[in-house]
């Protein structure tokens, strides 16, 4: 029922007019209820964003032209189903936050409303608690951001007591990325998280290039992706997605041992590995040296390595990698994936999940396009 | 920490002050009265896609009048953020061209500033508040300066830079400290050398005072201020600040090393800090954390 509410056209229309109204007049904000502003306002950046607007007004002049004033009966309106099944698990919408850019989700909750999104993978959680790496951690690069964090987090016992309650109240899913050193230690982490209620599935990160042992080691060699998948698919109560890195030849070499060693699904891509100097003290910019690269400029690569990926394997697929607007998105879907993940543009536009699951409400309805329609519908030329 | 709200504000006004330095005031009466003294800002240019990332900005002052420039009939009541900055690098290159009228997204207000309640009784057995500012980092300075000095608080500025041009925002303090000891590194102004120098001047002299030192700018001026601080036995407030990805506490760029071990090693700028007790933090960590 949630998917048809949040679909339906009176509400988005509505909404749309409501933002214009608010953009143009000098009527304070504060005069809207609270948890309305909070929706509008993100929407009313989106209209100041160049890259948006011509989208924006493209919704705009179509609301104009099929006006929905109580004539058209509900029968004959369109209502999009945006559900989506990855690894017998039902989502509510096909639009997640990535690891790491989300921290374990409440942290968002002042500002969106979590309940729209159809899942929140959360911070890499390994086994035992990690201080992470020295500052600095992050650059900005053009159109994007290196970082080397270092997966610092509050492991896998804490996470179920102090983070996991939480997250089990709320109707987006709650996938929990896991990260260690060694195939023993991750499958110590899964048997730990095994016993949190409330998880819907695993991530497991074999790709992680900010950590000097485990995590990319994995990724980059397709026995070891396959051992440790293997080992982890026995040991996990729920569905293991495995989450593959683009620094490689060939992903299709990865996403098959994935597959053959029984992951249900595959997330891809995480970040690629890149690096920034400072010219002036000739020092690295990050003190890792090198980090990961993520952000709109990787958009192309991952979507590539996704199209590839799909082809390859019959398991579904979860694209990511610089997805920003709601135009991002539909490009992973129609290149094969059947959910995607938003992850850096939640550091500078915390409002842009929501509204990529909106956005893709209105383009279904307006290409009267149900999700499953969408999905690998990619059409080659002849 | 108050309630943040992630809104599109317009500009009201970009002035130019010396050196590169500039003073931005934008209107937004809800972030403004949510503020506290300390806290900071996420600020957004929006439409551009090489630019991402929000900057950190501490909030430098607020004011009550609207964007007309008059004041609104609820006394006292803030409507507008001022920001005060330094043009560094790309983003504030950007930012230095923001236009009245021009909108930026701007999340606020983040983090724990200098007036939370274990800070306080400290204040009380102090004598004076003694600010220390190193170019730009008075920008964290100037709204604690005036809670305090409402409260009847007697303050002092010591203020260093590398030439005069760097010394903004003292004028704004002048009505609030009883003195003001600068000092650059040129000698255009003031003491010629860092801030440090004055300031062990005067904690010499007055060796049998009590003193809570707040502090804000460069990271070595910070780690010579609180080895002051130490020497003499005074508690020292340090307002942090690091590279920042999203100010929400998620990315966990903007981690300082701190005392302690495993993941509570390392702390956020974005939300345990960015004000932190100097002892707090770890300061020889191969000249940064």
């Amino acid at each position: 029922m949630r998917t048809k509410r949040a679909c339906h056209s009176e509400r988005s229309e509505e909404s749309r007019s409501d933002s214009f109204r608010h953009g143009q007049s000098e009527i304070p904000r504060a005069v809207y209820p609270e948890q309305t502003a909070k929706i509008l306002l993100p929407r009313l950046r989106d209209q100041n964003d160049r890259r948006r607007v011509q989208d924006d007004s493209e919704g705009a002049r179509n609301a104009r032209l099929y006006p929905d004033n109580g004539q058209t009966s509900e029968s004959e309106r369109f209502i999009p189903h945006i559900e989506t099944e990855i690894a017998g698990i039902r989502f509510q919408n096909p639009v997640w936050t990535a690891s790491g850019t989300f921290g374990y989700g409440k942290e968002f909750s002042p500002l969106i409303d979590l309940n729209e999104l159809g899942a929140i993978v959360v911070k890499g959680i390994s086994p035992e608690p990690m201080e992470g790496n020295p500052s600095p951690r992050i650059y900005e690069s053009e159109s994007g951001m290196l970082n080397a964090i270092g997966l610092q987090n509050v492991g896998a016992k804490r996470f179920l007591t102090e983070k996991l309650p939480y997250l089990r109240t709320l109707k987006a899913r709650c996938i929990v990325n896991v990260f260690a050193y060694s195939t023993e230690d991750y499958i110590r982490c899964i048997e730990t998280l095994n016993e949190g209620e409330g998880i819907s599935a695993y991530e497991l990160n074999i790709s992680c290039p900010n950590t000097r042992c485990g995590g990319i080691v994995y990724g980059s060699d397709p026995k070891l992706t396959e051992e440790v998948v293997a080992a982890c698919k026995q040991a996990a109560r729920y569905p293991l997605l495995v989450k593959l890195s683009p620094n490689v030849t060939d992903i299709t070499v990865f996403a098959r041992a994935a597959e053959s060693a029984g992951a249900d699904a595959l997330s891809l891509v995480n970040t690629l590995v890149g690096m920034a100097i400072d010219i002036e003290t000739r020092t690295p910019r990050l003190w890792n040296v090198t980090g990961g690269l993520s952000g709109p400029s990787i958009k192309p690569v991952a979507l590539r390595m996704v199209y590839q990926a799909a082809q390859a394997v019959k398991i579904p697929i979860v694209g990511l990698g610089g997805i920003s607007t709601t135009e991002d998105a539909l490009e992973f879907l129609i290149a094969g994936a059947k959910a995607v993940q938003v992850g850096t543009v939640n550091f500078y536009d915390p409002g842009a999940s929501v509204r990529i699951v909106h956005g893709l409400c209105d383009y279904c309805q307006r290409k009267r396009l149900h999700l499953s329609d969408l999905i690998g519908s990619l059409k080659l030329r002849e | 920490m108050s309630e943040m709200f992630d809104e599109v504000v317009v500009v009201t006004g970009n002035r130019p002050l010396s050196g590169s330095h500039f003073l931005l005031s934008v209107e937004s009466p809800r972030q403004a009265q949510a503020t506290r003294p300390g806290q900071f800002a996420m600020l957004r240019i929006l439409g551009r896609s090489d630019v991402l990332l929000r900057r950190p900005m501490s909030i430098y002052d607020l004011k009550t009048w609207n964007s007309e420039g008059k004041n609104v009939r609820k006394a006292g009541t803030p409507r507008t953020l001022q920001f005060l900055y330094k043009v560094v690098g790309h983003g504030t290159r950007l930012m230095s061209q923001l236009k009245p009228g021009d909108q930026v997204g701007l999340l606020a207000p983040l983090g724990h500033g200098f007036f939370e309640e274990e800070y306080l009784p400290r204040a009380h057995e102090a004598n004076e508040i003694l600010h220390v500012a190193g170019g730009i980092g008075i920008a964290a300075l100037l709204l604690p300066a005036k809670r305090l000095a409402e409260a009847g608080f007697h303050q002092r500025l010591f203020m260093g830079g590398r030439s005069k041009a760097d010394l903004v925002g003292v004028e704004d303090f002048r009505p609030l400290v009883r003195g003001m000891l600068l000092a650059t590194e040129d000698g255009s102004a003031g003491y010629r050398g860092f801030v440090t120098r004055p300031l062990e001047e005067y904690l010499a002299r007055h060796s049998k005072k009590k003193y809570l030192l707040m502090a804000c700018g460069p990271w070595a001026m910070l780690r010579a201020s609180v080895e002051l601080a130490k020497k003499y036995g005074h508690p020292c407030l340090v307002s942090m600040e690091n590279r920042m990805g999203c100010g929400l506490g998620v990315c966990l760029g903007c981690c300082i090393r701190v005392q302690g071990s495993g993941h509570e090693a390392y702390q956020r700028v974005c939300t345990e800090g960015p004000v932190f007790w100097a002892d707090k933090v770890v300061w020889d960590m191969g000249g940064r954390a």
